[in-house]
């Protein structure tokens, strides 16, 4: 789909900026009628924009050209950013990096829009931030085509809440009697957990977790999410033992 | 600048590519606070006046200066050099935060005075070296973010005007 070249106050969020030339950014931006699009913003680093250009804030963009790179023209504010810090940002990074990973620029997704818009959110204030996490997972997988069946096994039997299965990424769970051990055996009630988005317990969410991440990395072509490495540095920090203790 | 020099001033040009080269050669990091210092510590490392209790983290040497030159701080620093930027792929390691721990650990510090910048990744930033502090059972404050002084209300931006409110100080009797 081509860009029209001039657009105006579209509904949009900053995912990721990083500096270009002496004063100026390129912002990657996902927009509700315009799908994800890059932007150079000029002269937003030495002069203050009325409204901050950073993630987390929600904004009207206007922008012109067409192609890989349009040229930001305006911001507007668009209600009242998250206020966020702490652990909940670098969940909130990781949603941001997933996003621009995982969908193609310029592809017109007002379900994939509104889907961040709601997880931002959520993570941002709501408890159970890992089952926000996880339905933000499982939905753009959906959204994207590469949903998991989680309904029905492969042998075509509707999954039952107390039988494990096996899951085979490109196929789907097969039911298996031995459920000790195997990398991606899930008990049927986290099936229908992620189908459902409502968690029963925390181990539904651990194998939830691992199943979700094994299906993304098949997407993501072998290269891994820059926040999920600085995120397990920063756990294997916290949990190593000081030498000295003050 | 390039035609400045070239026609009108080759000596200077002379002295500015020295000067660049001497920078080039002999400017390194303090190796205590990662500042830039020709010596092997730097001179705020070095002086025997500094409030050794008060440890002032920021992102960039630039930020270093700016502080010493307007804010009236007696306490010693730590240069990141950056901040936590996990999109491109910036995590501890490359912060110092190895070197942060050290001195944590082995100064008499009492209290960690965070001055990163107020973006998203400066608070994350400022969130993990809270922890730090927090975990070894020291003071961690953050700076304040608000109106700037001497400006007005009407021309502030709202997400500065809403810290500035979720910021706001008791009004003490003199």
């Amino acid at each position: 789909m081509s860009l029209p070249a001039r657009v105006t106050l579209e509904a949009a969020w900053i995912l990721h900026r990083r500096p270009y030339r002496d004063s100026s950014e390129i912002i990657d931006l996902v927009t509700l009628g315009h799908g994800r699009i890059s932007a150079v913003s000029r002269g937003s680093r030495s002069r203050r924009p009325k409204v901050p250009l950073e993630p987390f804030q929600p904004i009207h963009a206007s922008w012109v050209g067409r192609g890989e790179l349009v040229t930001l023209t305006g911001a507007e504010p668009r209600g009242p950013g998250l206020r966020v810090t702490g652990r909940r940002l670098l969940s909130m990074f990781y949603v941001n990096e997933l996003l621009l990973r995982l969908t193609v620029k310029q592809d017109h997704q007002p379900d994939v829009f509104r889907l961040y818009e709601n997880t931002i959110k959520g993570v941002a204030s709501a408890p159970q931030e890992a089952v926000w996490l996880r339905n933000f997972e499982s939905a753009l997988l959906d959204a994207l085509g590469y949903g998991l069946s989680l309904e029905t096994d492969t042998d075509g039997c509707a999954v039952q809440a107390d039988a494990y299965y096996r899951y085979y990424l490109e196929e789907g769970p097969q039911r298996v009697e031995d459920h000790g051990h195997g990398a991606l055996t899930v008990s049927g009630g986290t099936l229908l957990a992620i189908k459902s988005g409502s968690y029963d317990n925390p181990e539904q969410l651990s194998q939830a977790r691992h199943l979700l991440t094994a299906a993304m990395d098949l997407y993501l072509g072998g290269r891994p999410l820059k926040t999920r490495q600085v995120l397990n540095e920063m756990r294997s920090r916290s949990s190593r033992p000081r030498v000295l203790a003050k | 600048m390039a035609f400045h020099l070239l026609e009108r001033d080759r000596n200077g040009a002379g002295e500015l590519a020295r000067a660049m080269s001497d920078a080039m050669d002999s400017v390194g990091h303090c190796e205590r606070c990662r500042m830039l210092t020709e010596s092997l510590l730097c001179p705020i490392c070095e002086s025997g006046s500094r409030d050794p209790s008060l440890l002032c983290v920021v992102e960039t040497p630039a930020d270093v200066v700016a502080v010493e030159n307007s804010a009236g701080y007696s306490g010693r620093y730590f240069v990141l050099t950056g901040h936590l930027s996990p999109l491109d792929g910036i995590g501890p390691e490359e912060l110092g935060l190895d070197q942060l721990e050290k001195l944590l650990d082995e100064e008499p510090i009492e209290e960690v005075i965070v001055a990163t910048n107020p973006t998203v990744e400066g608070e994350a930033t400022a969130h993990y070296v809270g922890e730090l502090c927090r975990s070894r059972g020291l003071r961690a404050s953050r700076i304040a973010h608000g109106v700037p002084v001497g400006g007005e209300l009407e021309f502030v931006d709202g997400g500065t005007l809403s810290h500035a409110l979720a910021g706001r100080q008791l009004m003490e009797p003199d």
